[in-house]
């Protein structure tokens, strides 16, 4: 008879086989792991972004901002995805998130599409009327932040759009780029920089960087010419017969044997080496892209010009708007008027308007400091041009953005309207605004019919009215 | 059938308890909850509004539900008309007593499977980079100079003048790209099931038709085809349940989104996005159901074939 | 019928099929490998190797930082504790779970066993979509989101796993066996742990093996569950990386081997019972 504790033994070696026990021990060892590391729970107020650059901006200021309170502020970053996920996941759940969360306007939507008092953040608007902020920041930039007359975060940016060009290219051919005030102007000033010279049966570079799929370039022309895709009481108006022209004129751009738009891709070396030879001429620039430019191409010093964006009509709106962010308050932070003071420490103080403009070329959306010597320096990357002046001069002209929970929806809605109407514009080899207009328009009314669809079936959003 | 003694009940349900309590909590009552959930509307867990069948019809009428649909049954008619035929050819290769290394060859074509989704969606997501991929760089070296993009595929616009180091995988071509994936992936685990079922094939089935003077093709469907189909059509079965179910590898080759014109939209992505993105739970449970029924209905048919076959 | 000669030129011409196959197979994974531990500047200037300025093979420029700053910076080990004790304290649950309940299922003769058998069948078919937002709504009621219990618990009940360790016990666990240890007085407990448990070992590996793969390899569940980044499992923590580091290949390439390697490693450990586990209950059921 064997001892009991050779018998138990000889049982688990005979129960399990080596990886089994491998397997078992693992499950003990990181057991016992996971119960010594408790997550991380540190004082302080903690700081969601979606960007290392805007961290490296928040320190130095974060920093001080410690030295005089004496509260800890912990950033930390996460892909857009990444924190979109959390942030939702947090706001659904009531799950704790941050203290403080910077969106990007991709991400909103959603936080909007429940009932007013379900959305996550803070309402803010009290705390902004009170220090008279509304009018200290450039007003549409508040749009997107917006639902329902409530605004939940503080805007991060303007992001005017411009028109950059090449211009030691258009220079070395003798035109006068001050001729141009419409984009009918832009194409016929502009026609003979599309010789063909090497004989490849191609014209060697085209005009505009632009194509019909580009969803954010789509919009930027949209709104530029006094199209929307909501109004201000958050009805969809994909189908207005303004957008219908608007899409019909830009179509007729890439389309046919003159067109004289193309695809250069903003984000990979290939787009950026076609960009570099001179590919394209012109090109729909945010003024955060400037940044990236200037990080990504320092070739490109001294050969572009910045030039209010050609209007659709002689008198017309001269630029637009792309991208955006804001910081908003979570409603389960325990500590909301700390954070609040942050927030206005990080995006009104004049030290990030600096950091902002120094080292992504963006300006500040507050109006106070558009007066500050830094944005009239002249830029050596854009041929001496003062590039912030140039980008604060539109920025009261910049359209609003009326935000919708359906607005991420309806920009895709509006790039399948694009890419159907080109399809079947091309196969009917159409070139003209006036031929494409009825395609566009149908097409476009779809698009708002399926927006419609979707929004009928929220049950939320009725209620509040 | 006798009464069971009670202590074989005590025993059985002793046994039996863990799962039974875990399983009531965790899989039935989910299940109840989602024909609940699926006649609401909500927003996130704590919003909830009784909409009747409005979900089923918003799916009937809904377009990118529909692009959902098609691109799943896409993927899974190209990854199983594809894969399976190679899967039985690559286990008939490996089908021979004496050939040797044969553990190795079948431990390399099942390594991919192991890796996972997750990783193996990481992975894609750069073989498929435009320039610095894999793929492009070695269809570049295979194919430049008597073959390029524009040629092969004349009807794609956005090809015009494309080199293949800059063929849009992940732009244009992405459930051909997710077939590819799929074909790497599961090529060697639907061949391990093949090879258990030729080798079970009865020796002297093969010998009296050989000796009949049957040629090998003539064997191949006299003797192989019908002793494998079984198990040829469980692979079908648990292929077609496996790629219907697609989510993890277009959600992450595609960084978390759906991919330009949601050319990478799944069922369950989509699933995914309604009710964790969106935060709509109600309508995700409905594309649930939706899903189920298909998957059930294609098992009952599978059972339905076999039983015909039987008679 | 065949004579030697045939046999081995019909061996040559299967290997010549054989080993491309194999290689084109096998080179994402060299890539993989290589590609961690490369710089950015390397891995678009070199296919595999990467090369000096002259463009001959130069080895010393290998660098380990992908992999020091995956620890360091991205905080990827604590990702990696977090799979492993989630893969593999739901592999001994659920195993354990599985096989009491196949053993009961196989081996007794009990009040509603029929119905029992019905219900495991039944619960094999229901797609694990479906349960995913009702598993949300429950999860959330019972204040089990962003835990490792919300994830563990649901999972240790698989009916699949039920399923086959009732092929199991009824294949390799005869009855006479355990009515002579009844006659001898044992306890069922013991029964079970001493006779059934050894039995059944094969597939104790191999289950336990699937589950934690499965675990392992499950992106959908602590996506939805968790919350808090230090509680991500590595597909998560991963999959993460691709919005932040999106240029940085090199690193992206060292975060996915670091999280496939414990799994090749258990495998070939547990390779031999898991392709039979996974196997038989297809051809012989």
């Amino acid at each position: 008879m064997t001892t009991r504790h050779e018998r138990i033994g000889a049982l688990w070696t005979a129960a399990l086989s080596p990886g089994a026990w491998v397997i078992a021990l693992l499950a003990i060892g990181s057991g016992i792991a996971v119960l010594a590391m408790p997550v991380r729970d540190e004082p302080g107020l903690e700081v969601w972004i979606f960007a290392f650059e805007h961290g490296q901006m928040y320190e130095p200021v974060a920093d001080e901002w410690t030295a005089e309170t004496g509260t800890e502020v912990n950033v930390r970053v996460f892909g857009i995805p990444a924190l979109a996920r959390r942030v939702m996941g947090g706001f659904f759940s009531g799950i704790e998130t941050a203290d403080l969360i910077e969106c990007e306007r991709q991400m909103v939507g959603p936080m909007f599409a429940g009932p007013v008092e379900s959305v996550g953040f803070t309402d803010l608007t009290e705390r902004i009327e009170a220090e008279g902020l509304m009018g200290r920041i450039n007003a549409p930039s508040f749009t997107p932040w917006m639902s329902r007359g409530r605004v939940f975060g503080l805007p991060h940016d303007v992001h005017p759009v411009l028109l950059g060009y090449r211009s030691d290219i258009v220079e070395a051919a003798g035109i006068d780029m001050s001729e141009i005030e419409t984009w009918d102007d832009f194409q016929r000033v502009l026609r003979p920089l599309m010789a063909d010279t090497d004989g490849d049966g191609r014209p060697d570079r085209y005009l505009l960087s632009f194509w019909e799929n580009h969803l954010e370039n789509l919009e930027v022309l949209l709104l530029q010419g006094g199209g929307s895709m909501f109004d201000m009481d958050g009805v969809c108006t994909l189908g207005s017969e303004r957008n219908a022209e608007i899409l019909a004129e830009v179509l007729s751009w890439c389309m046919g044997d003159d067109r004289f738009c193309t695809e250069i891709n903003e984000w990979s070396n290939a787009g950026h080496m076609q960009t570099i030879e001179g590919y394209a001429i012109g090109y729909l620039m945010p003024d955060w892209m400037c940044g990236i430019w200037m990080r990504q191409m320092p070739q490109l010093e001294g050969t572009v010009k910045l030039m209010p964006l050609p209007a659709f009509e002689p008198g017309g709106r001269r630029t637009s708007v792309r991208g955006g962010s804001m910081m908003g308050i979570p409603k389960t932070t325990d500590q909301p008027d700390v954070a609040w003071e942050l927030i206005r420490e990080l995006y009104l103080s004049r030290d990030v308007a600096r950091e902002l403009y120094e080292s992504n070329g963006i300006i500040s959306p507050v109006t106070e400091l558009w007066d500050d010597p830094m944005y009239d320096e002249p830029s050596a990357f854009f041929s001496g041009q003062a590039v912030g002046r140039a980008y604060i001069g539109e920025a009261p002209n910049v359209p609003p953005r009326p935000a919708s929970p359906y607005y991420r929806s309806a920009q895709l809605r509006l790039q399948d309207a694009a890419v159907i109407t080109g399809e079947r514009a091309r196969a009917a080899g159409m070139s003209t605004p006036e031929e494409i207009l009825p395609l566009a328009r149908e097409a476009l009314a779809d698009a708002q019919a399926s927006i419609e669809r979707q929004m009928a079936r929220n049950v939320f959003i009725g209620e509040d009215e | 059938m006798a009464r069971a003694p009670t202590n074989a009940n005590k025993a059985a349900y002793l046994f039996l308890a863990p799962f039974l309590v875990v399983f009531a909590v965790f899989t039935l009552y989910p299940l109840v909850l989602s024909g609940v959930l699926a006649v609401q509307q909500t927003h996130g867990p704590d919003h909830a509004r009784f909409v009747g069948l409005d979900n089923f019809i918003g799916l009937a009428t809904d377009p990118l539900f529909h692009k959902a649909l098609g691109n799943t049954i896409i993927y899974t008619l190209g990854s199983l008309l594809i894969q399976l035929p190679l899967a039985l050819g690559l286990a008939m290769l490996l089908n021979q007593p004496s050939l040797r290394g044969r553990w190795f060859y079948r431990l390399i074509f099942f390594s991919p499977q192991l890796m996972g989704l997750v990783f193996v969606a990481m992975l894609a997501a750069l073989v498929f980079e435009k320039r610095a991929g894999l793929l492009n760089q070695a269809l570049q070296w295979a194919l430049d100079g008597w073959l390029d993009p524009e040629t092969a595929f004349p009807w794609m616009a956005v090809l015009d003048g494309v080199t293949w180091l800059d063929f849009p995988w992940l732009q244009s071509f992405v459930m051909p790209a997710l077939i590819l994936v799929s074909l790497w992936m599961y090529i060697g685990y639907n061949m391990v099931y093949f090879l258990a079922a030729l080798q079970s094939i009865d020796k002297s089935l093969v010998e009296a038709c050989a000796v009949d003077g049957a040629g090998p093709v003539t064997r191949f469907f006299a003797v192989t085809v019908p002793s494998i189909r079984p198990v040829a059509s469980f692979v079908v079965l648990l292929s077609l349940i496996g790629s219907l179910q697609l989510f993890e590898l277009p959600y992450i080759l595609l960084d978390q989104t759906a991919g330009p014109q949601n050319r990478g939209l799944t069922i369950v992505m989509y699933l995914y996005q309604s009710g964790f993105e969106a935060g709509d739970l109600g309508y995700a449970s409905a594309i649930g159901w939706v899903l189920a029924l298909m998957l059930v209905a294609l098992a009952l048919g599978q059972v339905f074939i076999m039983r015909r076959e039987e008679r | 019928m065949h004579d030697r000669k045939t046999q081995r030129v019909f061996g040559v011409a299967t290997h010549l099929a054989l080993v491309p196959l194999a290689i084109v197979t096998l080179i994402p994974f060299v890539w993989l490998v290589l590609a961690a531990f490369k710089t950015p500047e390397d891995f678009s200037g070199s296919l595999f190797l990467p090369r000096d300025d002259s463009g001959a093979i130069d080895l010393t420029r290998l660098t380990w930082m992908n992999f020091v700053s995956l620890f360091r910076d991205v905080g990827l080990g604590r990702a990696m504790l977090n799979s492993i004790f989630l893969s593999s304290m739901t592999a001994v649950l659920a195993t354990l779970c599985a096989a009491a309940g196949g053993y009961a299922l196989a081996r007794f003769r009990f009040f509603g066993r029929n119905a029992m058998t019905l219900l495991v069948l039944g619960a094999i078919i229901i797609p694990p979509p479906l349960l995913l937002a009702p598993s949300y709504q429950l999860l959330f009621n019972l204040h089990l989101l962003d835990t490792f219990t919300g994830l563990i618990l649901p999972a240790i009940a698989p009916a699949f796993g039920i399923f086959l360790f009732r092929q199991a016990t009824r294949q390799s666990v005869p009855e006479s066996l355990i009515e002579a240890a009844r006659i001898d007085g044992a306890s069922e407990v013991g029964i079970f742990v001493s006779i059934v448990l050894p039995l059944v070992r094969p597939m104790i590996g191999a289950f336990m093996l699937l589950t934690f793969l499965m675990v392992w390899n499950n992106f959908i569940g602590p996506q939805v569950v968790l919350q808090t980044a230090e509680r991500y499992p590595l597909s998560v923590a991963v999959a993460q990386m691709r919005g932040l580091y999106r240029q940085d290949y090199g690193l992206l390439m060292a975060g996915t081997l670091v999280s496939i390697l414990p799994v090749a490693g258990l495998f070939l450990l547990l390779q031999r019972e898991f392709i039979q586990g996974l196997t038989s209950g297809a051809v012989k059921g």
